[in-house]
C-alpha cells in the first residue's frame, strides 16, 4: 500500500500527497492519506490534483466578504470539516515546522575535499547516502554569469569576467562575491524578490486603478535596508510596526507601506466591507511572509490542515483591527522632493485664477453635495458617516478616515452634474446646471497647463498607523467569514499551536508627552514573529534566500510551512542555516555569502546521466539546476549589453513604451525623459491593471496577491516578443553596433566579441562555422530583398558611417545579433 | 519546412513525448503535476471529465449593468406601483444606497410582447434578438454580491471580490488545453479603442501559470502584440534567421538530453511563427459575404452596431478554429458626444436606447449564424452581467445597481432552448424560489465543457484550488 502511494506522488508530482504519505504527524490527516490512495493519475488527465485533493477542497479566503446576498451554501458545498484535527484542544502540534529550531551537528562525510562550508556537508551527505557523488565545479566563466545574474540580475560585462577568470590568486572567489554583495546592484535584485512578496504595487487596481504616488518610497526603503544588510529582525519589526516603534522616524513609517500594499476599491460604496477587506488581506499576507502560513484558510473554518481555529484567526486580524492608511505625511525634502514641489508651485501659480474661480462655483454647494456623496454609501456605512464626530467610536472613526481619504473634489462636481443636467433629478435646479456649465468649461481651460504638472513623484508619504487613540475596534469571529454574522468578540492572541503558550504584551505606544496615540498590538505582533525562539521566521526567510539561488527551496511550498505543504528535503541543512543566522544577528548578506561560497552553488549544471537516473527531480543538488532568467533579467541584460541600461538607484516609477496596440490610454502615459526608458525593471510603474508587457509574458509577478514563486513558461507570445518587439530589435541593433565598434572588422573577432558579452565565453567551432554560413547565404537573402524595390534595411546603431562600409554585410550582422538574443542560452542561466 | 505539423508532432518529432522527467528547475512553479506530456505543452489538449456538449463559449459581457427589467423580465405590478415608495417588506436584508431619491418605484417605459413557442417576454428594446426567444435558456433569477462594478465583475469572472483568482476561460484553458495550437485558447474581444477598465484582472490566469491568462485580440488587423515583424524584417530574413535558432538551440540543447523546456522553447518560435499569420487570418473578416457581415451589422451606420457586429464575427471565427473561450466585453456608446456603458443611473431611456441597440442585431446575427452553420450546439453562448438594476428609481430617471435579481441568459452548447428558469418577486427587485449566483452560471458553464466544477483542481499555495472557490452548484434545468 505505501509502495503504491509513494509511486503515485511520484509519477503525479503532487508534493502534498507525497507529504500526506510520509506523514508521521497526522492528527485528523487520514482524510489526506484516503484522498491520495483514490488518485487516478490516468483516468483524469484534466485535473492534474483532482482526486488527491478532493478531500483538501479547501474553503480559501477568498469570496466570503460577503454582503447579506453572500451564498449561504457554505456548510453545503464544502467538504466535511476536519473536526478532529482542527477543534482538538491546542496540545503541542507535531508539525516539523512548529518546533523550535534546534542546529544539527555538521554530519561527516567522505569526500571531505568537497567540504567549503557547513552547507557542503548537509547537503554532500544526503548524496552519500543515495551513492551519487556531486558535480564538478562549473567553470569559471559558468560561475561569474550565475553568480552576477543572481546577485544583480544582470549578466557581467566581458571586462567582469576576463578579470575573474584571469584572477588566480587564492580568495577569488571570496573577492568576486564580496564585490557583488558590495553593490547597489544586490539590493536592487533582493528588493524584486520582496516586492514579489509584498504584492508592491504604484497603483490601487480594481477599476479606477488610480496612481498611488508615493509607493516608490517603500520600494526605496526595501532596496536601502538590503543593501545597509540591515538586521532581517529589524526589517520585519518596522514594516509590520515601524510607525509605533519609531514614529519620528520617517523611514520606519514608510516600511509599513509593506501594509499598505494591498489592492483597493476607492469607489466602493460599502465601506464596511472594505475595512474588512483590508485588514483581511494585512492578515492573510503577513500570515505567508512571515511565517508561511496559510491563516487565509480558516477564515471561514478552523483550518483543515493547521492548528489554527476560525477564532484564533479572527483573534490574528484583531493585531490589524486599528490600522489605517494615512498618505499625506510631510515627506523628508530632497532634491525630488525640492524638483517636484518647485514644478507643483509653478502649475499652481499658473492655475490659480482658475482654480479659484472653480472653488467659487463649488464653495455655495459644498454641504449639500457632501450630503449627497455620503448617500451613495450602504446602510451601515452610512450610520459612521452620519454620526457626530463626538459619538464616533473607534471603527466610525476608521470609516470616517475612510471616507476622507477617498473623497475627492470630482465627487462635488459629481453632484453638479447629476443635478443640474437632468432636469428628472429630485435635487435638479438651473443654477446647479450653469455652475456645471462653467465648472466644465474651467476644467478645459486647466487641461491647457498639465504639462505644467510634475510628471511624476510626489512629496508625502504613505503608512499604515493608528490614528492617536489606543482603543480599537472589536473584532469578532465571523461565521463563515461572513461579516454579516458575528459571533463572539475575540483579542489579540497568536495561533496557540505556533506560539507554544507564549501570549502578546500589548501596550499603548505613547508620544514623549505621555498621550497614547497606538494601541501596540502590532508591536506586540512584530515582536513576537521576530523573536528567535519565533519557530518559523529564520526559517521560512533562509528558505526564500536558498530557493532563489537553486530555484526550488529546501521546503518546496516556500509559502506553506503547514501540513498541507511540503517537508524539508534536508531539514538539518534547513535548521542550520536558521540557527546560523540567528546567531549571525539576522545577517542577510552573511547568508548569502555562505550559499555563494559554498561548493553546492559553485557545482557545473553539465547533465548527468546518473544522477537523472536515481534523483531525477535534482532534489539533492548533485547537478547546479540552470534556471530561466526571471523577466526583469532579461530585460535588464538585453539593455545592459545594448548599452543602453541607464543604472540610477531609486526613485519615482517610470514609464517606457509599450507595444503599439495596447490601448490603455491615461493609464499609460511614456515617460517624456527618454532617460527613464532604460531604467532598471524594478522601477517600472506598476500599474494593476496594466502590467508592463514585455515582463507579464515572462512570468513577472502579479501584483495582486503575495506572489511566492515566479511561474517558468514557455510560450509563443515570449517568442513573439524576443523576436518581434521593436524594442529588442533595436536593442539588438545597438549590440550590433557595440560589439563591431570594440570588435573592429574581423568577422571572427566580432562573433567572439558577441559571445563575451552575452555568454561569457567564445563560440565554440561549430558556433562559429554556423555563423560562417548564415552570413554568406543570408547576405543574399538581404540583398535580393534590396534588389526588390526600396533598400530597406536595418544597420547596427552607434557606428560612424565609415564603420558600415559594407551595409549588407552589416544588416545580417544584426540579424545575426538578434537571433543569438533569442537563443535559449541568452535566456538560461547555466 | 511542413508547416502544418501539429504542435504534437513537433514535440515527437523533437524526440519528446516519451514522458522522461527533466531535472531540477524544469517544473514550472508551483504546478502540482510533473507528468512529462504537461511540462512540454502545458495548452496539449486533455479530456474533459465527461463528454462536452459545448465545445467553446461566447461569453458576451453587458458593461456597467443593463437593466433586465427593461428587456427581459416584465413586471406589469410595477408599472402599476410606479411612483409608489418601495414597500418595507421587499427592502428586508439588504443594504442599499439613498442617493438621488432612492426609494419610488420607477417603470419601464418600453411596451411589451411575448415571443416564440416559449412565449418569452421581450421589450421593444430588442426587437431582432426577440425573434431568436425559443433559442434561449433565461436565468431570471440571478444573484451576486456587490454593488460596485469592479467588485462584481471580479467576482463574475474569477468567484472572488479582490483580484488574484483565475477567471473562468483560464480554469477551462487549464482544464481542456487548447484545440487549436496556432491560436490562443483563451481570447478577450473589447469594444472601443481602449481596453476595458480594471483590464487584465478580468482576463488573468491568477494563481495558475500565465500561459492559461486571455489574450486581448486588439482592433485592427493585427489582433497580438508584437504579432508583425520588425519593420525591417522581411518574411524570408526571418524564417532564415529562425532556422539559424534552431541550429544554436539544438547545439546547446544536445548538451542537455531530457531537459524538456529547452526543447519546448526552440517548439515555441515555430508556434510563433505560425501565428504570425494564423492570427490575422482569424480576424479577416473580407471573405466573409456581404449577407453574413448584414447579419452582424458589420456594415451598420451606426457605429456601435458596427463594432459590436465586428467583434462578434470575429468571436464567431475564432470559435470555428476551435478557440475554447472567447470573451466579448461592450465598449461605451457615445450618445451625444458623451460615452457610456449601460450604468444607467439617470437617463435610462435614452441610455438603454443606445446600449440595446448596439447589441440587439450583432447578438440576434450571431445566433442565426452559428445555427446555419452547426455551430450553436457546439457553442455555448452567454449573455451575463456583473448586476442588473432596482426597480426603484434613482435620479429620477435611472435605476440603481442591483445584486439581488436580474436576469442572464445562455444559447447553443447544450443549454435548453426556450426555457426560463427562476423568477423575480413582483416588483423585480429580488430573487424569489431558487436563484443562481455566479458560482452556479460558471458550475453550469463548465459542466456543459464537459467538466465537473468540483475536480478541476490545482494546488496553489498547500491549497486545493477550484473554479467555484467553495461554492457553486450545476443548475441541472438548464442543461438541455
Amino acid at each position: 500500500m505505501k509502495t503504491k502511494q509513494a509511486v503515485l506522488a511520484f509519477l503525479i508530482g503532487l508534493t502534498a500527497a507525497a507529504a500526506a504519505v510520509e506523514a508521521d504527524d497526522k492528527p485528523g490527516g487520514g482524510a489526506v492519506v484516503d484522498a491520495a490512495t483514490d488518485a487516478k493519475p490516468g483516468a483524469a488527465s484534466v485535473a492534474p490534483a483532482v482526486a488527491a485533493t478532493d478531500a483538501r477542497s479547501d474553503t480559501t479566503t477568498t469570496a466570503a466578504t460577503s454582503t447579506a446576498a453572500a451564498p449561504v451554501t457554505v456548510a453545503a458545498t464544502d467538504s466535511k470539516p476536519d473536526a478532529a484535527a482542527a477543534k482538538a484542544p491546542p496540545a503541542r502540534s507535531q508539525l516539523w515546522s512548529y518546533q523550535p529550531v534546534k542546529r544539527p551537528d555538521v554530519p561527516a562525510v567522505h569526500q571531505k575535499k568537497w567540504v567549503r562550508t557547513p552547507i557542503d556537508a548537509f547537503v554532500l551527505a544526503k548524496l552519500e547516502a543515495k551513492g551519487l557523488k556531486p558535480s564538478v565545479d562549473a567553470d569559471r566563466a559558468a560561475f561569474v554569469r550565475r553568480a552576477t545574474l543572481d546577485v544583480w540580475g544582470v549578466i557581467p560585462t566581458p571586462e567582469q569576467v576576463k578579470a575573474f577568470v584571469g584572477d588566480r590568486s587564492p580568495d577569488a572567489y571570496e573577492k568576486l562575491v564580496d564585490g557583488l554583495l558590495a553593490s547597489p546592484h544586490y539590493g536592487e535584485r533582493q528588493a524584486r524578490r520582496w516586492l514579489d512578496l509584498a504584492r508592491y504595487a504604484d497603483s490601487s487596481g480594481f477599476q479606477n486603478d488610480v496612481t498611488r504616488p508615493n509607493m516608490w518610497r517603500y520600494r526605496d526603503y526595501v532596496i536601502d535596508s538590503f543593501n545597509r544588510d540591515k538586521p532581517y529582525d529589524q526589517f520585519v519589526k518596522e514594516q509590520l510596526a515601524g510607525d509605533e516603534l519609531a514614529p519620528n522616524d520617517k523611514q520606519a513609517l514608510i516600511a509599513t507601506g509593506f501594509l499598505a500594499g494591498y489592492p483597493d476599491n476607492y469607489n466602493s460604496r460599502d465601506l464596511v466591507q472594505r475595512k474588512y477587506q483590508i485588514t483581511t488581506d494585512m492578515t492573510d499576507t503577513v500570515g505567508q511572509v512571515f511565517l508561511a502560513q496559510t491563516v487565509g484558510c480558516a477564515r471561514c473554518h478552523d483550518h483543515k490542515f493547521d492548528r489554527i481555529s476560525e477564532k484564533e484567526y479572527f483573534q490574528f486580524q484583531a493585531f490589524f483591527a486599528n490600522t489605517s492608511e494615512v498618505n499625506d505625511i510631510r515627506a523628508e525634502l530632497g532634491a525630488q522632493e525640492l524638483a517636484y514641489e518647485a514644478a507643483d508651485a509653478k502649475w499652481k501659480e499658473a492655475t490659480k485664477d482658475i482654480r479659484a474661480q472653480q472653488k467659487e462655483i463649488l464653495d455655495p454647494i459644498r454641504d449639500a453635495a457632501l450630503k449627497y456623496h455620503k448617500e451613495r454609501y450602504l446602510t451601515d456605512s452610512r450610520a459612521a458617516i452620519f454620526k457626530p464626530e463626538s459619538e464616533w467610536t473607534a471603527q466610525d472613526r476608521w470609516i470616517n478616515h475612510r471616507l476622507a481619504n477617498v473623497t475627492t473634489e470630482a465627487d462635488y462636481v459629481s453632484y453638479l452634474a447629476y443635478t443640474g443636467e437632468n432636469k428628472d433629478d429630485p435635487n435638479y435646479t438651473p443654477e446647479n446646471g450653469e455652475r456645471y456649465e462653467k465648472y466644465k468649461k474651467l476644467t478645459e481651460e486647466l487641461k491647457q497647463f498639465d504639462k505644467l504638472k510634475p510628471e511624476r513623484g510626489s512629496d508625502k508619504i504613505t503608512a499604515m498607523t493608528e490614528l492617536g487613540h489606543a482603543d480599537a475596534p472589536p473584532t469578532f469571529k465571523l461565521f463563515g467569514g461572513s461579516q454579516d454574522r458575528p459571533l463572539e468578540e475575540v483579542q489579540p492572541a497568536f495561533p496557540a499551536a505556533i506560539a507554544n503558550g507564549e501570549k502578546p504584551v500589548i501596550v499603548p505606544a505613547v508620544t514623549v508627552l505621555g498621550h497614547q496615540f497606538s494601541s501596540g498590538r502590532r508591536t506586540a505582533l512584530a515582536n513576537w514573529i521576530a523573536s528567535p525562539q519565533n519557530p518559523l521566521t529564520a526559517r521560512v526567510y533562509v528558505n526564500r534566500v536558498w530557493s532563489q539561488y537553486f530555484g526550488t527551496g529546501i521546503v518546496k511550498s516556500v509559502s506553506d510551512f503547514g501540513r498541507a505543504g511540503d517537508k524539508p528535503v534536508n531539514p538539518e541543512l534547513l535548521d542550520y542555516l536558521a540557527d546560523n543566522f540567528v546567531k549571525e544577528g539576522w545577517d542577510v548578506k552573511k547568508l548569502q555569502r555562505e550559499i555563494l561560497l559554498s561548493s553546492v552553488y559553485r557545482q557545473s549544471s553539465e547533465y548527468r546521466d546518473d544522477v537523472f537516473k536515481a534523483d531525477p527531480e535534482n532534489k539533492l543538488l548533485a547537478v547546479f539546476p540552470r534556471r530561466r532568467l526571471d523577466a526583469e533579467e532579461i530585460r535588464d541584460s538585453l539593455l545592459l549589453a545594448s548599452g543602453k541600461l541607464n543604472d540610477t538607484v531609486g526613485g519615482p516609477s517610470v514609464f517606457p513604451p509599450v507595444p503599439k496596440g495596447l490601448n490603455a490610454g491615461k493609464l499609460w502615459t511614456v515617460s517624456k525623459d527618454e532617460d527613464d526608458w532604460n531604467r532598471r525593471s524594478l522601477y517600472i510603474f506598476t500599474r494593476r491593471s496594466v502590467a508592463y508587457p514585455m515582463l507579464d509574458t515572462f512570468d513577472m509577478a502579479s501584483a495582486q496577491q503575495v506572489h511566492s514563486k515566479r511561474d517558468v513558461t514557455t510560450t509563443p507570445l515570449q517568442a513573439l516578443t524576443l523576436y518581434n518587439s521593436d524594442l529588442v530589435f533595436q536593442w539588438s541593433q545597438a549590440l550590433a553596433g557595440r560589439v563591431i565598434r570594440e570588435a573592429g572588422d574581423s568577422q571572427t573577432a566580432q562573433l567572439d566579441r558577441l559571445y563575451q558579452i552575452l555568454f561569457a565565453r567564445n563560440p565554440d567551432k561549430f558556433e562559429k562555422a554556423t555563423f560562417k554560413a548564415f552570413l554568406a547565404s543570408h547576405e543574399k537573402v538581404i540583398e535580393n530583398k534590396a534588389t526588390d524595390g526600396k533598400l530597406a534595411i536595418a544597420l547596427p546603431v552607434g557606428l560612424k558611417s565609415a564603420e558600415t562600409p559594407n551595409p549588407i554585410r552589416e544588416a545580417a550582422f544584426v540579424d545575426l545579433v538578434h537571433t543569438v538574443v533569442n537563443s535559449n542560452e541568452f535566456s538560461y542561466k547555466f | 519546412m511542413n508547416f502544418k505539423t501539429s504542435r504534437r508532432d513537433l514535440l515527437v518529432n523533437a524526440g519528446l513525448g516519451l514522458g522522461g522527467l527533466a531535472l531540477s528547475g524544469l517544473l514550472p512553479g508551483g504546478l502540482s503535476v510533473a507528468r512529462a506530456a504537461d511540462l512540454l505543452d502545458p495548452l496539449a489538449p486533455k479530456q474533459p471529465h465527461f463528454p462536452a456538449k459545448a465545445k467553446s463559449v461566447i461569453w458576451l459581457h453587458q458593461n456597467g449593468a443593463p437593466s433586465t427589467l427593461d428587456l427581459y423580465d416584465y413586471k406589469p405590478d410595477l408599472v402599476k406601483l410606479a411612483g409608489q415608495e418601495v414597500p418595507e417588506s421587499f427592502l428586508k436584508g439588504i443594504k442599499t444606497s439613498t442617493q438621488g431619491g432612492v426609494g419610488k418605484l420607477f417603470a419601464s417605459k418600453r411596451s411589451w410582447k411575448q415571443y416564440g413557442d416559449s412565449g418569452a417576454w421581450f421589450s421593444d428594446l430588442l426587437p431582432n434578438l426577440s425573434q431568436h426567444a425559443d433559442k434561449l435558456a433565461f436565468i431570471k433569477s440571478s444573484t451576486t454580491i456587490g454593488a460596485t462594478h469592479d467588485i462584481s465583475i471580479l467576482k463574475l469572472n474569477t468567484g472572488d471580490l479582490n483580484p488574484g483568482r483565475p477567471t473562468l476561460g483560464a480554469w477551462v484553458v487549464y482544464a481542456l488545453g487548447a484545440s487549436n495550437p496556432d491560436l490562443p485558447a483563451y481570447v478577450v474581444l473589447y469594444g472601443g479603442t481602449k481596453e476595458p477598465s480594471a483590464g487584465a484582472v478580468n482576463w488573468s490566469s491568477g494563481f495558475l501559470p500565465a500561459v492559461y491568462q486571455g489574450t486581448p485580440f486588439r482592433p485592427g488587423s493585427s489582433p497580438i502584440l508584437n504579432l508583425e515583424r520588425p519593420e525591417l524584417d522581411s518574411a524570408l530574413q526571418q524564417r532564415d534567421n529562425l532556422d539559424l535558432l534552431k541550429r544554436l538551440n539544438a547545439h546547446k540543447g544536445s548538451r542537455y538530453p531530457q531537459d524538456t523546456e529547452l526543447q519546448a522553447r526552440l517548439n515555441s518560435y515555430e508556434l510563433a511563427y505560425r501565428m504570425e499569420s494564423s492570427a490575422p487570418e482569424a480576424v479577416d473578416l473580407s471573405k466573409e459575404s456581404d449577407a453574413t457581415k448584414a447579419l452582424y451589422g458589420v456594415n451598420d451606420q451606426d457605429p456601435n452596431v458596427k463594432d459590436y457586429g465586428t467583434n462578434l464575427l470575429k468571436a464567431r471565427r475564432l470559435v470555428e478554429r476551435g478557440v475554447r473561450f472567447v470573451q466579448v466585453i461592450t465598449g461605451p456608446v457615445d450618445v451625444d458626444g458623451e460615452e457610456i456603458s449601460w450604468d444607467a443611473h439617470k437617463e435610462l431611456e435614452k441610455n438603454h436606447t443606445a446600449n440595446a441597440r448596439m447589441v440587439d442585431k450583432p447578438i440576434a446575427g450571431l445566433l442565426a449564424d452559428l445555427q446555419s452553420r452547426g455551430l450553436l450546439d457546439s457553442t455555448l453562448v452567454v449573455w451575463t452581467s456583473e448586476f442588473g438594476r432596482t426597480s426603484y428609481g434613482e435620479s429620477g430617471n435611472g435605476r440603481d445597481h442591483n445584486p439581488w435579481g436580474y436576469t442572464q441568459w445562455l444559447a447553443g452548447g447544450g443549454s435548453k432552448s426556450g426555457y426560463t428558469f427562476g423568477q423575480t418577486d413582483e416588483i423585480g427587485l429580488k430573487s424569489v424560489g431558487k436563484s443562481v449566483d455566479t458560482y452556479d452560471l460558471q458550475a453550469t458553464v463548465l459542466n456543459l465543457m464537459g467538466l465537473d466544477h468540483l475536480k478541476v483542481t490545482y494546488l496553489n499555495n498547500g491549497r486545493s484550488e477550484r473554479p467555484t472557490v467553495v461554492y457553486g452548484e450545476v443548475v441541472k434545468e438548464l442543461i438541455a
